[in-house]
């Protein structure tokens, strides 16, 4: 077992991480709680992020922060059409087709992001991005501390819009019970769009601040696929402070993992947690049951 | 109903892919075949390979061609994706092989594609010439009679920091933390060289770490090592676990006096991902256009020219491999497959890689040397006589 | 599902009787399909070797298409693992030939049980999640097993492991993957057009209403579970034969799970040719465009979400204009 400042360090960080990871399962978590989208291709609209903002800082020298909400604006507006063109069709019938549908636009972003960027392994170049950050015996990366506080501010904002607007109150009644929702006035198709929009501007913002903390190449976004997963599931499904409790749960036992076991067995040990969160209690560990 | 039509339509589909494999293929040129990663995780060496491969049938076609049997002939080159996926290797090769008649093979990249590739070539006696695949593992597979790589060995990799740092006299607290993946050659140089040599040289291990190639978290092994106070770091990871554990390590504040990044720092996209981080890394490398073998240099002023990107060594053992092999087919003088195979057991010529001869086990070595990333530029640093630029030493603290 | 069977449009044409269907797939599972294989069977020596290859190719896919179909689009399992089959059964002939010589005939299928076996294993704990989380949990599933096969030494970890015997030709090849073909059809046959495809559906379409009126969804799952899984292994065990060496990313690959899953939605998910037809048409397609990778990747997605978008029922549901009658088997 290695020494004390190892292990507060690793912990802290873990913390810290987790934090980005809850932001990046936000995205799903909606989705998935509004329009039962189980969006296979949230990987990618990660990656998309990272390389949106790579090229924002080589052309326009915007630095990865100040241009996050850019860059989340942006995959809104890109993702609204997709919305519209592939998924809105398939209302209604069933799950299967949506999460294949998002399935082949997966595949082909990760192609285009391919041909279009080479599989280069790229990583978004800021002052902050590997600066150790000192408090006692606890050392942390820099960035992870300002990706924790990014974060949990759009958690806050998102959840602030779920539950004090207009647009969030048709957001829940529209999860709730669509059919009730529309014969209520609320615009579901809107809703829908907008809240699909909301999840990839989340997963593109937490994809700048991967990529800044670490590295990306067209590939990467598989493996957050499943973390995110996992942290949904954990966290219950549209339930967003359960998504933060939960992604920040899940950096703390992966950074467990990580020192017991070794740094290579942490995505295992998320995904072990991840099982026996599905088998013991699927609908999530948050308490509260409210959306 | 239904399924006859289906069993039909699968009855005539096998019938027509068998019609259109036997369409004779141009009699009047010489079929070779190459599945390379142009997709997938290791597309980055795909492309180099892909360059090296074609520049060199492309100059012989410019030149003539080959003679066979008398005639002056063409050479066509088949290039396949393979998609990282060692199940395409060898599905790839038996196609090459059986539909597009390719007389011998040229090989993919890294152990696990390029072995499921040659095992194919081996079991269809179809001549194979390999250019990245480190020799041990290529050697550990079985006795190979038509698979060729020329490569680098693992030991002198390994052993070339040591080396260096005897033969430069680098004063460190001789304390070494070995991080390496647990790949094939990770294994073996993290597993054994590294930890052999250290002992023999009078080092002490102070941390050996293994992780797999797939994890992007480095935080817990970094600490670790700072706490050990290491002064020599020795890694084996690919690029994009280099680039991250090197910004965590600045972000743990360790800066050790020496740090090796095999694999991971080779590439010309590790220092851009980096930046000033990559100052100072060293890694082991087998090739520079400075070198001065045939035609060093103005392979990699072509490669930039032609490409817009900055040269890799990939590009040299690409194309020197799919030299040999053109040069044994020329050597023979027939697509007879065995002659084939005899005259590049033979081969004895210095090309852009240095020069080549194979062994008993089928493998020619590349002597390798240190390379050090300096402001964006990788300089060879060691043996002094290779050595086109001063080292940098200690690490540079990253601020 | 029930309500277009229940709704009454004007049939133009006569319909054939249940009876007459029943007796036409009969007549093609076993006299028609047996004669095709083997007709192939015979002709196999005379093929060339491209053709072998591509058939084999080809009869893989087919197999592991017809068990994913049987899981997901009978049994409404929509399973992500499919490499985690694919894996034991590759692992498990190289463990057993490697360290026990068991000859290939043999090795195969106790591959194929291995696999049954992890089903077995996980079935409890993978049943209790429907839906949604059956999917998601498959996909964790999947990916645990790789990492932990990367990860775990004993079994090769990153390197893999090599079969030490050479494998058999590539004719010796193509006729076990006839076979094993053969056996698939036979299960999905006797799966499709017996009262146990009657049960499965009633599961897939609603497990509590099937459970109140007697069907019992666990054993039923878990028999097309270790069918399918069994099938799996069976064809991750040849195509580990085929290349000699295993390894975890290329034997627990996402990949597998990928065309698999494509070919399915492509021909078409719950439809007894769907398999068939798809594999055909991505065999093709990839064989076509051998020469463009690029462009093969980018047009095997945008034809995934065409087909979804405007064939929902895949290729062979295009061909289908006849509405089924009532209660008629396909």
């Amino acid at each position: 077992m290695p020494n004390f400042d190892v292990v507060v360090s690793s912990m802290a960080s873990g913390f810290l991480l987790g934090g980005i990871l809850a932001l990046i399962a936000l995205g799903l978590s909606i989705s998935l709680g509004v329009m039962r989208l189980v969006n296979l291709a949230h990987g990618e609209l990660l990656v998309c992020g990272a390389y949106l903002s790579y090229f924002l800082l080589s052309h326009a020298g915007i630095d990865p922060l100040v241009g996050l909400l850019l860059v989340g604006a942006i995959m809104a507006v890109i993702a609204l059409p997709f919305q519209r063109l592939l998924i809105a069709p398939l209302a209604g019938k069933g799950m299967e087709a949506p999460m294949m549908t998002m399935f082949g636009v997966s595949i082909i972003l990760q192609n285009l992001l391919l041909l279009a960027f080479s599989a280069d392994t790229r990583a978004i170049e800021a002052p902050y991005a590997a600066r150790p950050l000192s408090i006692g015996p606890i050392t942390v990366s820099e960035i992870y501390v300002i990706g924790f506080v990014v974060s949990v501010l759009l958690v806050g904002c998102v959840h602030l819009l779920v539950t004090r607007t207009a647009f969030g109150r048709e957001l829940r009644a529209s999860s709730a019970d669509a059919t009730a929702a529309a014969v209520m006035g609320v615009d579901v198709k809107r809703v829908h769009a907008l809240t699909f929009a909301l999840g990839s501007a989340c997963a593109a913002m937490g994809g700048v601040l991967i990529g800044t903390a670490f590295s990306f190449t067209p590939g990467t976004g598989a493996t957050y696929l499943l973390i995110s997963f996992a942290i949904v599931v954990l966290g219950g499904i549209g339930n967003i402070f359960g998504t933060l409790m939960a992604g920040i749960a899940m950096g703390l036992l992966q950074s467990l993992g990580a020192v017991v076991l070794g740094d290579g067995y942490r995505d295992l040990v998320g995904l072990v947690l991840f099982l026996l969160a599905l088998a013991l209690r699927p609908q999530g560990i948050a308490m509260s049951g409210g959306r | 109903m239904k399924q006859i039509y289906n069993a039909t339509l699968k009855a005539l589909s096998i019938g027509v892919l068998v019609g259109a494999a036997n369409a004779a293929m141009a009699a009047d040129e010489v079929v070779i075949g190459a599945s390379i990663p142009l997709s997938g995780p290791l597309a980055g060496f795909g492309l180099y390979q892909k360059w090296g491969y074609e520049t060199a049938v492309n100059d012989l076609n410019k030149a003539g061609g080959l003679t066979i049997d008398g005639k002056k002939v063409p050479v066509k080159l088949v290039i396949r994706d393979d998609k990282t996926d060692p199940s395409v290797t060898a599905s790839n090769t038996e196609t090459l092989i059986s539909r597009d008649k390719a007389v011998a093979m040229l090989g993919s990249c890294t152990p696990a594609l390029v072995n499921a590739g040659a095992l194919v070539a081996e079991r269809r006696k179809v001549p194979l010439v390999a250019g990245c695949d480190p020799l041990q593992a290529f050697k550990s597979v079985r006795k190979w009679q038509y698979a060729w790589v020329m490569f680098f060995d693992e030991t002198d990799l390994a052993t070339a920091p040591f080396r260096m740092m005897k033969d430069l006299n680098l004063q460190t607290n001789r304390k070494v933390a070995i991080l390496a993946d647990n790949g094939p050659d990770g294994a073996l140089v993290g597993g054994k060289i590294w930890p052999e040599t250290a002992k023999a040289e009078g080092y002490t291990v102070v941390q050996n770490t293994s992780f797999p190639v797939d994890s992007q978290q480095f935080t817990s092994m970094v600490a670790e090592a700072k706490s050990n106070g290491a002064d020599v770091v020795l890694v084996d990871a690919i690029p994009p676990q280099a680039i991250a554990m090197r910004k965590q390590m600045a972000s743990a504040g360790f800066t050790p006096k020496i740090l090796v990044m095999e694999k991971g720092a080779e590439p010309e996209f590790f220092a851009k991902a980096t930046g000033k981080l990559a100052n100072g890394v060293l890694v082991g490398g087998y090739w520079d256009p400075s070198f001065p073998y045939p035609g060093a240099a103005d392979l990699g002023k072509r490669f930039e020219t032609e490409t817009r990107q900055t040269q890799s060594q990939h590009i040299a053992d690409s194309h020197a491999a799919a030299q040999v092999l053109l040069d044994a087919i020329a050597a023979a003088g027939t697509t007879d497959r065995e002659k084939i195979n005899a005259a590049i057991a033979k081969t004895n010529k210095s090309y852009v890689i240095g020069p080549v001869k194979f062994d008993a086990s089928n493998t020619s070595a590349i002597p390798i040397t240190v390379m050090q990333w300096q402001d964006g530029k990788a300089v060879v640093v060691w043996p002094k006589d290779r050595a086109n630029g001063k080292l940098l030493f200690p690490l540079p603290e990253s601020k | 599902m029930l309500t277009s069977q229940l709704s009454h449009p004007s049939h133009p044409e006569p319909l054939p009787s249940p009876l007459e269907l029943a007796n036409m797939s009969r007549f093609c599972a076993y006299l028609f399909l047996p004669a095709c294989l083997l007709a192939l069977a015979v002709i196999a020596p005379a093929m060339s070797d491209y053709a072998l290859e591509i058939g084999f190719r080809l009869l893989l896919l087919i197999t592991l298409a017809e068990a994913w179909n049987l899981l997901a689009g009978y049994g409404g399992l929509v399973s992500l693992g499919t490499a985690s089959f694919v894996g034991i059964g590759a692992y498990a002939l190289t463990g057993l030939v490697n360290q026990a010589d068991v000859p290939f005939f043999l090795a195969i299928p106790a591959a194929g049980l291995a696999a049954a076996l992890l089903a077995l294993t996980v079935s409890r704990a993978v049943f209790r999640l429907r839906g949604l989380y059956f999917t998601v949990g498959t996909l964790a599933l999947a990916e645990a097993l790789r990492m932990f096969m990367v990860n775990y030494s004993g079994f090769g970890g990153a390197s893999g492991l090599f079969l030490s015997v050479d494998p058999p030709g590539l004719l010796e090849l193509f006729w076990t993957a006839l076979a094993i073909f053969a056996v698939t059809s036979l299960a999905m046959t006797v799966a499709t057009s017996s009262r146990f495809s009657i049960l499965l559906r009633a599961v897939r379409d609603d497990e509590d209403a099937a459970a109140q009126i007697g069907v019992r969804p666990f054993r039923i799952k878990l028999i097309a579970f270790l069918v399918a899984s069994f099938l799996m292994g069976m064809a991750g065990a040849l195509q580990g034969l085929k290349v000699g060496a295993v390894e975890p990313y290329g034997m627990f690959g996402i990949q597998w799970t990928v065309n698999v899953l494509s070919i399915v939605i492509i021909g078409g998910q719950g439809l007894r040719a769907g398999p068939i037809v798809g594999a055909l048409f991505v065999v093709l397609l990839s064989e076509l465009l051998a020469d463009y990778p690029a462009l093969h990747l980018a047009i095997t997605g945008v034809i995934l979400i065409v087909v979804i978008r405007f064939a929902p029922k895949g290729l062979v549901g295009l061909f289908q204009r006849r509405p089924r009658a009532a209660g008629g088997v396909q």
